[in-house]
């Protein structure tokens, strides 16, 4: 192991490989979630774990997607203690919901899974790692091949660190591959299948600029607070989720951008065609991309050199010392619920169930300069502000902004943002106040958090837990 | 004095209750053509309730009633009696129907010039009482002369034309007809642009996302405000009906739309 | 007797009025725990208003606020009382 351009044991079938690792005693298995709802070989491998009855089973991906069934049936099993993730969605969300683990769910960030991997915390025995493109020497990038899902970049602590990597793949090459995201030295299998995953599957829903007018409302308030902020200046670095309104955001900070003849230095974190534009019409210098969120994205990687893949420790681990997220100016989030400290909530929905997570959020709202949350003031009746929230994500004190459609708040603790803001034309109120503009519509929802039994538990970048997550 | 005018179904509580958030100056709550015949009484208790229990300071409200010869027009006007609203739009436009709308009420009237005979009577429809405002309704008047709107709109060029005029001599606000593809922001910047240099004060919208170009455009620049603020002073401090400024005569109207100018800017705090 | 008004768009609710010997509110809500009650007093509150004490009243909520709760129950109510005519 550990040797540069030598060649990989290739591994036909998955009982192959059950029959050369003892897998009972490499409990702790690994998986990153590129492929999104497009991923077939958690499914595959997982299946094998169904049909050999493994017990014990502490699960590591780095998000689970409504499609990722297999792990739904293997908690139905008994057959999964632990999981360890950084968000999740769907049927096994709800499943955990409502019946919780025989041993707990841990919820992490993108950076704090990296973290944990690269410091031993989390001890992954086993990293199952899909790879669209590879060579016999192990070498793989993401943004090539049939089943192709752009950066990899949330599987290269696993792929370092995990005691036995394992490549999956449907598109075993002869040929060198130059700057390898994944490199050789350090893979131990390549597990041959028909097919990884859908290219088509990673496309999420939420990757197109919103035309709700509220939504059109929030981002341009939002525009305008970075604009009166003074923070969409010549070199300036900012980062938005695939969220329609954080992507209208972006789009008009784009126009400013054009109208003031201002580059950006570097846009972080997951990539659309949006950002990919932006980078080919000169307007920002670098993409450092830790996830595809569209196909455009991932054909930009083949052919803009200044379009970067980064691994999830180099975008947020607070360890690392290259952290990109740490020179971050502003980063634009969304909220399920925020509270009048500001923690933030995208973990759980307004009936406590599990609907996501952290992802980046908690990452880059502690290193950017200014962040902001997003946000509808009232989504179907309920307000978006509360007094507690119900899972926090994000911790208040790394939180600067909530912007909505009729109003924004500032946490008090920026109070050189509020010194700024003195004579702008926004409407800006204290939390409370924006709160109670809502319950004039809304009036003051029931609280039915349910707070008796814990089932899992949300660790923040710096191990701290800050928040335990119930049963339903 | 407004530049936004943006109709917004009379039956849809999502649209309703957030008719502030969509900073157009005006709004106004359509009865008419978005609400089918099924749900007209719906929407009038809809309304009723709705503007009972919220008021509004920054956004001045009014309802497009059905035209005065369909079976909803009473209804709609007893609906809205005694609530807190600037005045009715009317469809249709026609000296019959102001008159008989200043009867039951003595509010504010924007008629909406639809017609080919609309136009002709523009000026009789102008002259009425309470009527503070004309909408052209580009739609229904290219229908009627059975011809297809363009993108460079010629074939309306002198139905905007007549209506801009009408209004500016009777000192009234023209509102230009809605801009229909909600997608093309670049089209309508050149429509409205167009209306403006028309002499139109005003754009009305059936879509809110178009509501920040309109503004944009009928709102006074930097340049206009600068000079309407110079042609001010001087007329204070000359005291006359009539001066030069750089050079050009400076008379009574000019000072007067000045004065508008100013009005306008001190509005939307620009 | 049957009456209706209202819609299952987001915001809306759609209520459904029939004649009843008795006083019965069924109520399907998005926010159902967090505004079941509200939802409940507002129609009882309508009823009463106009003088209604039996009733057979479904609401089919979106998230709707309270104005517009009353306003499709009384148009529901209106309607009932047009079609008996």
């Amino acid at each position: 192991m550990g040797v540069k351009n030598q060649k990989i044991k290739v591994i036909n079938h998955i009982d192959e490989l059950f029959n050369q690792i003892d897998i009972s005693s490499n409990r702790n298995i690994s998986f990153h979630h590129h492929l999104r709802n497009g991923d077939y070989v958690i499914n595959y491998v997982l299946d094998k774990y169904k049909k050999e009855k493994v017990q014990g089973i502490n699960l590591f991906p780095s998000a689970i997607f409504p499609n990722y069934s297999s792990i739904l049936d293997l908690i139905k099993n008994g057959q999964i203690n632990n999981i360890t993730t950084n968000y999740i969605n769907g049927p096994v969300a709800e499943f955990i919901t409502h019946n919780g683990l025989p041993g707990k769910l841990k919820m992490q960030t993108h950076g704090g899974r990296a973290r944990a991997i690269i410091e031993g915390k989390s001890e992954i025995d086993i990293a199952f790692i899909a790879v669209p493109y590879v060579n016999h020497f192990g070498d793989a990038v993401g943004f090539l091949g049939p089943n192709k899902c752009g950066s990899l970049g949330y599987a290269i602590p696993d792929s370092i660190h995990a005691k036995i990597k394992v490549l999956v793949t449907d598109n075993l090459i002869n040929i060198e591959i130059p700057n390898p995201e994944i490199s050789g030295e350090n893979i131990d299998y390549i597990l041959l299948v028909d097919q990884i995953g859908d290219t088509q599957g990673i496309v999420s829903g939420t990757t197109e600029i919103t035309k709700n007018p509220i939504g059109v409302k929030i981002a341009k308030n939002t525009s305008i607070l970075l604009n009166e902020l003074g923070l969409i200046k010549e070199g300036f670095s900012f980062q938005s989720g695939a969220g329609g309104v954080s992507l209208r955001v972006t789009k008009d900070v784009k126009d400013i951008m054009i109208k003031k003849n201002i580059k950006a230095s570097f846009f972080s974190g997951g990539i659309t065609k949006y950002h990919v534009e932006m980078l080919e019409e000169g307007l920002v210098e670098k993409l450092y991309d830790v996830q595809c969120f569209d196909l455009e994205a991932i054909e930009s990687l083949k052919r803009n050199k200044m379009h970067l893949p980064i691994s999830a420790s180099r975008y947020a681990n607070p360890e690392n010392k290259d952290q990109v997220i740490k020179d971050l100016d502003i980063v634009i989030l969304g909220a399920t619920e925020i509270d009048y400290n500001f923690n933030v909530n995208v973990t759980t929905d307004s009936h406590q169930t599990l609907i996501g997570g952290s992802g980046g959020h908690s990452d880059t709202a502690s290193e950017s300069k200014v962040c902001i949350i997003v946000s509808p003031l009232i989504k179907g009746r309920i307000p978006v502000i509360k007094d507690r929230v119900t899972t926090i994500t994000t911790l208040g004190k790394n939180i600067d902004c909530l912007v909505t459609e009729r109003g924004i708040a500032i946490n008090p603790l920026r109070k050189d943002l509020i010194k700024k803001l003195k004579n702008t034309k926004l409407k800006i109120y204290p939390i409370q106040e924006l709160a109670s503009i809502a319950y004039g519509f809304t009036n003051i929802p029931k609280d039915i958090v349910k707070r008796d039994k814990i089932i899992g538990e949300v660790e923040d970048r710096t191990y701290e837990i800050i928040d335990y997550i119930y049963q339903v | 004095m407004s530049r936004s005018y943006l109709f917004i179904p009379g039956n849809t509580p999502s649209m309703i209750q957030n008719l502030d958030v969509f900073d157009s100056d005006v709004i106004i709550i359509d009865f008419e053509d978005s609400v089918t015949s099924y749900d007209k009484d719906s929407a009038r208790t809809l309304i009723k309730n709705f503007l009972s229990k919220y008021s509004y300071d920054e956004v001045e409200i009014f309802v497009r009633i059905n035209s005065y010869d369909s079976r909803y027009f009473h209804d709609d006007i007893n609906a809205l009696a005694n609530l807190d609203i600037s005045g009715y739009v009317l469809p249709k436009a026609s000296v019959k129907g102001i008159r008989m709308l200043n009867k039951l009420s003595n509010k504010p009237i924007i008629p909406i010039v639809e017609s080919p005979m609309a136009l002709l009577l523009v000026e009789d429809i102008a002259k009425e009482k309470n009527v503070v405002a004309l909408i052209f309704g580009a739609e229904d008047y290219t229908k009627e002369l059975g011809i297809k709107r363009t993108l460079e709109a010629t074939e309306i060029l002198y139905a905007r034309s007549i209506i801009a005029i009408t209004a500016n001599a009777y000192n009234i606000d023209a509102i230009d007809t809605p801009y229909t593809n909600k997608d093309d922001d670049k089209g309508l910047l050149l429509d409205a642009t167009n209306a403006l240099n028309l002499g139109f004060t005003s754009k009305a919208s059936i879509h809110p996302n178009q509501i920040d170009i309109i503004n944009q455009v009928f709102a006074p620049s930097l340049e206009e405000i600068t000079e309407a603020k110079r042609i001010v002073k001087k007329s204070e401090e000359t005291n006359k009906g009539a001066f030069s400024l750089d050079g050009k005569m400076i008379d009574l109207p000019i000072i007067e739309k000045a004065k508008k100018v100013l009005e306008k800017a001190k509005k939307y705090n620009l | 007797m049957k009456a209706s008004a209202g819609s299952l768009e987001s915001s809306d609710c759609l209520i459904t009025i029939t004649k009843s010997n008795k006083l019965e509110i069924v109520i399907e809500s998005v926010v159902l725990k967090q505004f079941g009650d509200q939802i409940k007093e507002v129609i009882l509150n309508t009823l009463k208003d106009n003088n209604i004490a039996k009733m057979h009243v479904v609401c089919l909520d979106k998230g709707a606020l309270d104005y517009t709760i009353k306003s499709r129950l009384e148009t529901a109510i209106k309607r009932m009382g047009e079609s008996h005519e």
